[in-house]
């Protein structure tokens, strides 16, 4: 059995292809730009959230919680696309042979990190099926349905971790300065335009309605701004559909700060059905204190993926990464992203 | 004249309008000129829509057409009070079935007069049309025991005008338990001259099937069966053809007695299958009443889609006179010469990323309503 540091050293590896794949990134920008609808800003924006440092305390905590398997197949099926980074890793501490498909909408970052890290024990596949993967692991990223049909497919023995599908939430205390707040948080937003489960969606802001509606038009000024450096890609037929559908469905719950390429919206109550798509779409909500935000998303903390605050004290579900705002997009590669439990082991024959 | 005043003309004019068509006469007015005075309305009594109309750039003033009224998203009720009256004034509530996660839509009424003269005459002229005192049996709960389902009040209004003295109990469904062995004795103890209006949602007709096995519980000739609704986790889902095959075999019904309903909790009017009045319209075929228009649009823009063309469904209801007189669904619908196909909602798109979607996170757990 492979050592700690033995793993370690092969996470790193592949922290130096990453490396290598990022120092070259301009040769397959334009095929990501093309797969993902990213503008091309919007990739090389991205590409800052490829990970390519990590201290050996994050590493050996990633190791900790790789756990070991004699193979782990990984699954790649909706995920950002700097993702598979941190898949390969997790995959690549937990087992001395791994096999990856990548996936199949978005497969270069994929390719070019195995093909790069040139590690024998990695192989790239595009077999769809699972029913004859060899003992071990399946670590599949994607919607709650995809995961389920793995997991029903797999050879008995073989254990699946599911990562799902999630989202961000920004909590904005009484003493942070709100534009700069609301630029840190404009940030974490345009990223992947929005299509990351760390991606903020809801932004509460402790305090009055006046207070929220001055951070709505601030982070308004900030998506605006984003919008001439980085624009907003192409959004799909669906995607859109969702956008026309929320920016109709809030003026009944509130205001509506608006351009073709970003809007927020501020409303005095929560609800679920106002939590808005992707596409640099974000929701404000006062509330009376970081406690009255953690009530009212209480319903909702199996979709929290991420909690970003100006204060480090903020609550937040008990899985959710917790990060600074404009730092939601960048947790250290300690772990999965996904750190609630339904990402857990789920053996085939539990 | 106050916004009361205002909304009891609209009222009496919508009313005139169901009047004319349930006495087979014209029109009192065109649809359009009724529609812009509804919207025009709405745009100063409801907060909410006056806030949309601005976010769309839509001048209710200078509305001169029913299309010129931007449509309210159904999702709306659930987020907001779409009327036109302070809640104290509501009469009737109307709730959609819920999740965990989010709110119920809400449709209140002041004056359900017009939502009641609205079912009626269109259900007489479609549903009932040609059946002489049917005996009226509801798979379902009455008004009294779920006073907030809007399908529970249209049966109930069915059951009071067309069955007023009826023989024996009319509502099988019971604390949301099936009552099958009342079902059975009712069935069993109608004069077989005297034919039956079954009223059922789609998830009850399932739990029927599934409970009577290879049973029939006959209704006499002539009798109908009104399935709608889907299924919304409360019943193994079953394919339409499939269904309409075993309740036209469990009841000794002809297929083409089985007719559907399409409605919802936020509007006024209801739309049912062309087949009731015209027996060559092709099944999933809905005619609107003359009150009422479905119109195809994009699901962006929202623009009417040509004739034809498959879009998501913008319906008008001029009933609708104290909330939205226009809705936008989710729902496909294409215009075809005798009303309108329904076509479900679009399956989802494959995902681009892991942000979680919307439908996904509030289906993940859905609460009984």
């Amino acid at each position: 059995m492979r050592t700690t540091e033995e793993r370690i050293a092969d996470v790193r590896r592949l922290l130096a292809a990453a490396h290598a794949v990022h120092a070259d990134r301009a040769r397959i920008a334009p095929a990501i730009a093309a797969s993902t609808e990213l503008s091309p800003e919007g990739v090389e924006l991205g590409f800052d959230s490829l990970e390519r440092e990590a201290t050996d305390a994050e590493l050996r905590g990633l190791v900790a919680v790789a756990g070991d398997a004699p193979h782990v197949h990984v699954v790649l099926s909706a995920n950002v696309f700097v993702a598979p980074l941190r898949a390969l890793a997790l995959a690549r501490a937990a087992s001395p042979s791994v096999s990856i498909r990548p996936s199949p909408r978005d497969p270069i970052l994929t390719r070019a990190l195995v093909v790069t890290a040139r590690d024998p024990a990695i192989v790239l596949t595009d077999e769809r099926g699972v029913s004859r993967i060899p003992p071990g692991e399946v670590h599949v990223y994607g919607r709650d349905a995809t995961i389920a049909a793995v997991h029903a497919a797999v050879p008995s023995g073989v254990t699946v971790r599911g990562h799902g599908a999630g989202m961000g939430v920004a909590v904005v205390s009484h003493a942070c300065d709100l534009q700069e707040a609301a630029r840190a948080l404009a940030g974490d937003v345009v990223a992947f335009d929005q299509r990351g489960c760390l991606s903020p969606r809801v932004a509460f802001v402790l305090g009055s309605s006046d207070r929220a509606n001055v951070f709505a038009r601030a982070l308004g000024d900030a998506l605006a701004s984003w919008q001439e450096r980085v624009p907003r890609g192409r959004l799909a037929g669906d995607e859109l559909e969702a956008a026309a559908r929320w920016r109709d469905v809030t003026p009944f719950a509130g205001s509506l700060h608006a351009s073709p390429a970003y809007a927020v919206a501020v409303v005095p109550a929560f609800d679920a059905y106002l939590v808005p798509p992707p596409g640099r779409h974000v929701l404000v909500v006062p509330v009376p204190d970081a406690a009255s935000a953690a009530d009212l998303l209480a319903p909702l903390a199996q979709h929290v993926v991420a909690v970003g605050s100006d204060d480090p004290s903020t609550p937040a579900p008990p899985h959710a990464r917790r990060s600074a705002l404009g730092a939601m997009q960048r947790p250290p590669l300690d772990g999965p992203v996904d750190l609630r439990p339904s990402s857990g082991s789920v053996p085939r024959d539990a | 004249m106050s916004l009361l005043e205002e909304s009891d003309a609209l009222h009496a004019r919508a009313r005139a309008v169901i009047t004319a068509f349930a006495g087979g006469r014209a029109m009192p007015e065109p649809f359009d000129a009724l529609a812009v005075d509804v919207a025009r309305f709405q745009a100063r009594a409801v907060p909410g829509y006056a806030r949309l109309c601005a976010a769309r750039g839509a001048d209710p003033a200078a509305f001169a057409h029913a299309g010129d009224a931007p449509a309210v998203p159904t999702d709306a009720f659930k987020v907001a009070s779409v009327f036109a009256f302070a809640p104290s004034g509501a009469r009737v509530v109307f709730r959609t079935s819920g999740t965990t996660v989010g709110a119920r839509g809400t449709h209140a009424m002041r004056d359900a007069g017009t939502y009641d003269a609205a079912a009626l005459a269109f259900g007489r002229a479609t549903l009932a049309r040609d059946m002489r005192e049917p005996a009226v049996l509801v798979l379902g709960p009455s008004a009294a025991e779920a006073p907030d389902s809007s399908l529970a009040h249209m049966c109930s209004s069915f059951v009071d005008a067309f069955d007023p003295h009826p023989a024996g109990p009319a509502y099988f469904v019971h604390g949301g338990a099936l009552d099958l062995d009342g079902l059975r004795a009712r069935v069993a103890a109608l004069a077989p001259s005297r034919p039956v209006l079954l009223l059922a949602t789609s998830f009850a007709l399932v739990h029927l099937l599934d409970a009577v096995g290879r049973e029939r519980i006959a209704l006499p000739a002539g009798s109908r069966v009104m399935q709608t609704g889907g299924f919304k986790g409360r019943s193994r889902e079953v394919a339409p053809d499939e269904l309409r095959r075993g309740v036209a075999e469990a009841f000794g019904v002809p297929e083409a007695a089985v007719a559907g309903e399409y409605g919802m909790t936020e509007l006024s009017s209801q739309f049912w299958e062309a087949k009731l009045v015209d027996p060559a319209a092709p099944p999933a075929t809905y005619v609107e009443p003359p009150w009422a228009r479905v119109v195809p649009v994009d699901p962006v823009s929202l623009a009417p889609v040509e004739h034809g063309a498959i879009g998501i469904a913008r319906i008008e209801d001029l009933a609708n006179v104290d909330s939205a007189f226009a809705v936008v669904t989710q729902d496909r619908v294409r215009r075809v010469d005798r009303g309108f196909e329904l076509l479900g909602r679009m399956p989802g798109a494959a995902p681009r990323g892991c942000s979680i979607a919307i439908d996904e996170m509030l289906s993940a757990k859905d609460a009984p309503s």
